[in-house]
């Protein structure tokens, strides 16, 4: 019975009719699994968004006891959960719904136990053959572990079984490069319906990036400046003021392209830049921000030295403290060169756009973190109010997506006096504040919107193969040429002088966070 | 929350200016939604107050809180001010006590410190079904009219009063009660999500904390209205209701029994049992020492499932009412809910 037509479910008011479900999460001793995932799902348990009939079970390749997986998500949510100290009350039920099943990738037995146990907490926690099937591991192990799935048959064809379901969600980076996403879609797509993938990237659960959409199609004033016509540029940051961390090894096989701008930074242009859906399906948004995708102008050889600029850090200060070096960190190789800076200028050549560069700036060690989306509009004429023959300053409406979730609107106000100069002055919305709440974590969301079969906030199968068509380019042309002058900016500085040439030969510069 | 400042109406916003600035360190100011609440000062205002609190913790919001004093002989409007919220964020909160004849002069007062832009919600904890010279005035203010049928004293007039309201000005209404019911509500359509056994769904047993409080006398409303939600939503056709609770419907069955559980808010139900023709037996009911989750069992004559549990969500005091705040519209389901209570409570049960 669909939603609509249940007698007993209100559209647009409950958000607890969700069908049962047991979440298995491979990779369960894993990083992002401790710091994230389990502190997710105890915060949706705690305030009762997961059904009733739910259950967790972690599959990795330790030994370890139930008793032993659950005492270490229980430290982890401990420390890594928003909501701390754990509700022990809460916890002394809900660590009875969460197992651990301990097996190898590849081993038919290991998944053949899987599918056993499974069935055993089917029949003694109600949740009816329903499974989300988390796949917190390397990329590299995404098509064996889809392939033994649907082997021992606990992925369900979903042409033959309609009253269960199950879906997989597949971390970031979806393939390397744009031949290596393709084969990775052919292999998953060989045993999953692209209905059943949900690949996942957190930044889409953020609460900006999805009020975004009802920022723009909700609000009728900013829509119709949303254009060439008003609008005078477009600059999405992502600044991280930390390093590579423990994450070298990592970070020498992606590079700061793969990690943040194939995957974050051009899902936050899509949604910027896209034409408004049909509908609020997740379909039709899709097929909005795909058509962005194709519309981004291809990168040439000229565009790699004039429109691209790349960069990784030496040593420097954050916060006033000596850092290292990218090629000093741990696991990196001391003559590396994979970047941690990109700054890209980029062309959406339809209609809405023409003409209007989006500058898009992400990097490692820069001065502080954060990511905001930038739309400057056109001067205001400049007739009037000129003050020493100086423009006025453009209007700026800045959306923050992290820290301190907000909008900020920048407009010219005259300050009190006689002599009436202007000043820019800033109208600040902050989530933090106005809601008097700090938003749930992005992965809560998005574990809750897999749960409940909402795919509108992950990346389809087209729009990552076209994101990596626009950028391949750009990755073969820099195997052919390594940057031989790395490291070319100091930690703690706004990424190399290159950049803010770049941007400087339209007369513009880049905003200070 | 800062000292109540009294002062006169004229001065309530230079005070709040004042306040603010001493705080400007330490706090954030912030309004998401005006907040008009009307209360005739008995037992219930405490409690009234509180929730209203918890409120603004949540969601801060300009309070506006009119407390009415039917006793007093003599006639007084007074004023007052403060500040509420314990962390960096806060918001304000204005009192108006008001006696007699300058009743009258409360809209004059409270309309201009309505901040504009924002939602307008009132809470009126009053029986709206009793004539009340505020009613009107302020009902035209808001664009929600949250309601509290624990305030009815005839739930057939508050029904009727509701639905006319509705129907006459369009404005939103909600209604703390229904609120309180919707995690067994969420409950009973989860049980139900696939339709199966929805069609041979038979008989309903509801039960309910019948320990009152100062605060809380009617004590059936929440099972009252959880029945005639289901009995509405499934169409079933009512016949005839004893004084004893129990209900007969063309081919259904209900009945509503009281158990005293201590600490449990008052006429929160406890337990809801839900039989189909065929034996299946649904029986879900509050765990004692977790009151938020409920243990459900699924049995038949021949086999027992192993009992699960529903966590109903926030039982936090004022989460009702933030929830009332929130939602957008009206429910279709709470209205129908209540027109079907008309019948269900015509030899006035509550």
């Amino acid at each position: 019975m669909s939603m609509d037509n249940h007698p007993l479910e209100e559209t647009g008011r409950s958000t607890r009719n969700i069908d049962p479900c047991t979440v298995v999460i491979f990779g369960a001793t894993g990083d992002l699994t401790g710091r994230k995932l389990a502190p997710a799902i105890y915060n949706l348990g705690r305030e009762g968004l997961l059904p009733a009939n739910f259950a967790c079970v972690g599959f990795a390749r330790r030994e370890k006891t139930n008793e032993q997986f659950r005492e270490e998500l229980k430290t982890n949510i401990n420390e890594h959960s928003r909501t701390k100290p754990i509700d022990d009350s809460f916890w002394k039920n809900f660590e009875n719904q969460v197992f651990y099943h301990r097996s190898e990738f590849d081993s038919d037995e290991g998944y053949q136990a899987l599918a056993e146990l499974l069935k055993q907490i089917d029949a003694k926690h109600a949740t009816r053959g329903n499974r989300v099937f988390y796949l917190s591991v390397q990329p590299k192990f995404f098509p064996i572990i889809i392939e033994k799935l649907a082997k021992n048959g606990l992925i369900y064809d979903t042409h033959k079984t309609t009253d269960q379901w199950s879906r997989v969600i597949i971390e970031k980076p979806f393939g390397h490069n744009a031949s290596s996403a393709k084969e990775l879609q052919a292999n998953i797509s060989k045993h999953l319906d692209e209905s059943q993938i949900y690949r996942i990237d957190h930044y889409l659960g953020k609460e900006t990036v999805q009020n975004l959409l009802v920022f723009r199609f909700a609000n009728a004033i900013f829509e119709s400046l949303w254009n060439y016509k008003h609008i005078n540029q477009v600059q999405i940051t992502v600044a991280e003021d930390i390093g590579i961390g423990t994450r070298g090894h990592f970070f020498e096989e992606e590079g700061l392209l793969r990690d943040v701008v194939q995957n974050h930074m051009m899902q936050l242009l899509s949604l910027v830049a896209m034409e408004p859906p049909v509908s609020l399906s997740a379909g039709a948004i899709r097929d909005e921000k795909v058509k962005v995708l194709q519309s981004i102008r291809p990168l040439t050889e000229e565009d790699f030295k004039s429109n691209v600029v790349r960069g990784q850090y030496g040593p420097g200060f954050i916060n006033g403290q000596k850092t290292l070096g990218y090629r000093e960190e741990k696991d990196v190789d001391p003559k590396s060169n994979i970047e941690t800076f990109l700054a890209l200028r980029l062309f959406i050549d339809n209609w809405r756009w023409a003409g209007v560069p989006f500058y898009l700036r992400g990097g490692k060690r820069l001065p502080k973190r954060g990511t905001e989306i930038a739309i400057v509009f056109n001067d205001a004429p400049g007739v009037l109010f000129k003050q020493n023959g100086r423009k006025n300053d453009p209007n700026v409406l800045a959306m923050r997506i992290q820290p301190d979730e907000g909008i900020a609107m920048k407009i010219n106000c005259k300050v009190p006096g006689p002599s009436s100069p202007i000043q820019p002055v800033k109208m600040d919305f902050r989530y933090g504040s106005y809601f008097g709440q700090s938003p749930p974590e992005a992965y809560e969301r998005l574990i809750w919107d897999c749960i409940t079969g909402d795919s509108t906030l992950f990346a389809r199968a087209d729009e990552v193969e076209q994101s990596w068509k626009i950028l391949t380019p750009l990755l073969d042309h820099w195997e052919k040429n390594p940057k031989s002058e790395f490291p070319n900016y100091a930690a703690g500085t706004w990424g190399p002088a290159a950049a803010d040439e770049m941007i400087a030969k339209d007369n513009r510069s880049w905003r200070i966070l | 929350m800062t000292t109540q400042q009294i002062v006169d109406p004229e001065k309530i916003e230079p005070e709040l200016i004042r306040i603010w600035e001493g705080l400007a360190k330490e706090k954030m100011r912030a309004c998401l939604f005006n907040l008009i609440v009307f209360n005739k000062l008995s037992k219930r205002t405490d409690y009234i107050r509180n929730i209203v609190q918890k409120v603004s913790e949540k969601y801060p919001c300009r309070v506006i809180f009119i407390s009415s004093d039917a006793e007093s002989k003599t006639p007084y409007l007074k004023t007052a001010v403060s500040v509420v919220g314990d962390g960096n964020i806060a918001c304000d909160y204005i009192d108006i006590g008001v006696s007699g004849p300058d009743l009258q002069r409360v809209p004059f007062v409270l309309l201009p410190h309505i901040i504009p832009d924002l939602p307008v919600s009132l809470l009126w904890t009053e029986d709206p079904s009793t004539e009340h010279d505020l009613f009107e005035p302020l009902t035209k203010l808001a664009n929600r009219v949250i309601f509290d049928s624990e305030s009815a004293d005839s739930l057939l007039a508050f029904s009727q009063k509701v639905s006319k309201l509705r129907a006459d000005t369009g404005v939103d209404t909600a209604d703390l009660n229904w609120a309180r019911t919707e995690g067994w509500r969420d409950l009973i359509a989860s049980l139900f999500r696939s339709g199966e056994n929805l069609d041979k769904l038979v008989d309903v047993r509801i039960t309910y904390n019948a320990r009152p409080t100062e605060s809380f006398c009617h004590l059936k409303v929440q099972s009252l209205y959880l029945l005639s939600w289901i009995s509405s939503r499934l169409n079933w056709t009512f016949k005839k209701a004893t004084k004893t609770l129990n209900f007969t419907f063309e081919k259904h069955n209900a009945e509503i029994h009281t158990a005293d559980w201590e600490k449990l808010g008052p006429g929160t139900i406890i337990s809801v049992d839900l039989a189909t023709t065929d034996n299946l037996l649904y029986q879900c009911s509050r765990v004692r020492t977790q009151y938020h989750r409920v243990s459900i069992q699924i049995s038949s004559p021949e086999k027992c499932e192993l009992p699960y549990q529903f966590i109903l969500g926030q039982t936090a005091t004022g989460q009702s009412l933030v929830k009332e705040i929130i939602n957008k519209g009206t429910s279709e389901h709470y209205l129908q809910m209540l027109k079907n209570l008309e019948q269900l409570d015509r030899d006035r049960l509550c």
